[in-house]
C-alpha cells in the first residue's frame, strides 16, 4: 500500500531524529526487539519519537517492524531508537543470547539454534 | 502539533476493525507484538528477481501482515543506471523496498524473520548489512526466466550464504526435471533444489526446511 500524494509526509525523513545524532558504536540491529519503560518523552523529542514509543507501550516489536509500521526508512528507525534507548525510553533486547556464539560460526545462527528452527519448521507442517 | 498532517491518518477506510488508540502508523494495521518470554529472533533471507514471488512465499508463511520498507541507498545506482539523461545525471540515490514477515515457531522460543531480498547487484550495499547474522537464504526462481537468477545466486554465494533454491512453479513454466535444472543452474551437488509453489504454506515450510538442514550440515566452515 503506497502513500498517496495528498498523504505523502511533510516531515522529511532526516528531520525525524531532531538535531541529535546516534551514539558511537551502535548495538542497534534490525531484529532488536524494543519496549517501552514509562519513562516520559523530554520537550526536544520529535512526533517521531512520540509515536515510535507509543506504538511500543503495548508490547515488544524489533526495529525493523517498528519501521514498518511507521512508514520510516529502516536507518531512521535505528538511529531514533538508539537516542531513545540512550535517553531511557525504551529498552532494547538482543536478536540472540550470546553474540560470540553467533560470531563463532561466520555470523550465522549456531547450530543449535538451526536445529531448533528445523524441528520447530517440521512441527509447523500440516 | 502538526503531526496530524504529517503523516496520513490510521483510521481512514478501517474504522471498526482497528484500535483508534496510539500505536499504528501510516500503514494503518494494528502491531501484533513478539512474544513475551525470553526468544530468539533469526533471520532468513527470501531472495530472486522482481515477479518470481517472494513476497507471495513471505505472506504465506508469516503470521503478521506482511510489512514494508524502504531504505534510501547512496549511489548504490551508479554503476549500472543510464545516468546519459541530462537532468539525471547527478542521481546517485536509489530507493530499495523491502518486505517482510514474521514466523513464530512452536513453543515461542524461535522468531524468524523472512525478508524479501531483491537481487539485482546494484542492491549490494543493502546485501551487506541484510546479509550478517542470517541464517540462509531461499532463493525462488522461474523456469521461464532462469538466466534472472544468476545475479542473485551470484551475490549469495559472494557473501557466503548458504542457500536452497526452491522453484516457484508457475501455471505456464516449462516442465524441467530438477537434474536438468541443477545442470542449468549450475548448482553445487549439495546445493538444495526443490519445486515450491510459494501460495501453498507446506510447500513453502518444506522449501525453509531444506534451506535449515543445508545450513546445518555448512555450520561450522569458515565461508566468510
Amino acid at each position: 500500500m503506497s502513500r498517496g500524494q495528498e498523504q505523502r509526509r511533510l516531515l522529511p525523513a532526516y528531520l525525524a531524529t531532531g538535531t541529535g545524532g546516534a551514539p558511537i558504536g551502535s548495538t542497534i540491529d534490525t531484529l532488536t526487539a524494543l519496549r517501552a519503560t514509562g519513562i516520559p518523552l523530554a520537550p526536544y523529542h520529535t512526533s517521531v519519537h512520540q509515536r515510535v514509543v507509543e506504538l511500543l507501550e503495548g508490547g515488544s516489536l524489533t526495529v525493523m517492524e517498528i519501521a514498518g509500521y511507521l512508514g520510516l526508512p529502516v536507518s531512521v528507525g535505528i538511529v531514533v531508537a538508539e537516542q531513545l534507548v540512550t535517553d531511557g525510553q525504551l529498552k532494547g533486547s538482543a536478536p540472540v543470547a550470546d553474540a560470540a556464539e553467533v560470531a563463532a560460526n561466520a555470523n550465522r545462527p549456531s547450530k543449535e539454534v538451526m536445529e531448533e528452527v528445523l524441528s520447530g519448521l517440521r512441527a509447523l507442517l500440516v | 502539533m502538526d503531526s496530524e498532517h504529517s503523516w496520513s491518518s490510521p483510521q481512514a477506510g478501517h474504522a471498526g476493525t482497528l484500535s483508534p488508540s496510539a500505536g499504528t502508523g501510516p500503514t494503518g494495521q494494528r502491531p501484533v507484538y513478539l512474544p513475551e518470554g525470553a526468544h530468539r529472533r533469526v533471520k532468513i533471507l527470501v531472495a530472486g528477481h522482481l515477479g518470481v514471488g517472494k513476497t507471495t512465499a513471505i505472506r504465506t508463511l508469516s503470521e503478521i501482515p506482511t510489512l514494508h520498507t524502504e531504505e534510501v541507498m547512496t549511489d548504490a545506482a551508479a554503476a549500472t543506471d543510464d545516468l546519459s539523461l541530462v537532468g539525471l545525471r547527478n542521481k546517485t540515490t536509489t530507493t530499495v523496498a523491502i518486505d517482510f514477515g514474521r514466523l513464530t515457531l512452536p513453543g515461542d522460543k524461535i522468531v524468524l524473520y523472512l525478508y524479501g531480498t531483491p537481487g539485482q547487484r546494484r542492491f549490494l550495499p543493502l546485501w551487506k548489512g541484510i546479509a550478517l547474522g542470517a541464517l540462509g537464504a531461499l532463493v525462488l526462481v522461474d523456469t521461464r526466466r532462469l538466466d534472472a537468477s544468476f545475479e542473485v545466486m551470484d551475490l549469495i554465494e559472494e557473501r557466503g550464504l548458504p542457500y536452497a533454491v526452491a522453484v516457484n512453479v508457475f501455471p505456464d513454466s516449462p516442465d524441467y526435471s530438477l537434474e536438468i535444472l541443477r545442470a542449468k543452474l549450475d548448482l553445487a551437488p549439495d546445493t538444495p533444489l526443490v519445486q515450491c509453489d510459494a501460495r501453498q504454506t507446506n510447500s513453502s515450510l518444506n522449501a525453509l526446511i531444506e534451506l535449515t538442514a543445508h545450513s546445518i550440515a555448512r555450520a561450522g566452515e569458515k565461508t566468510s
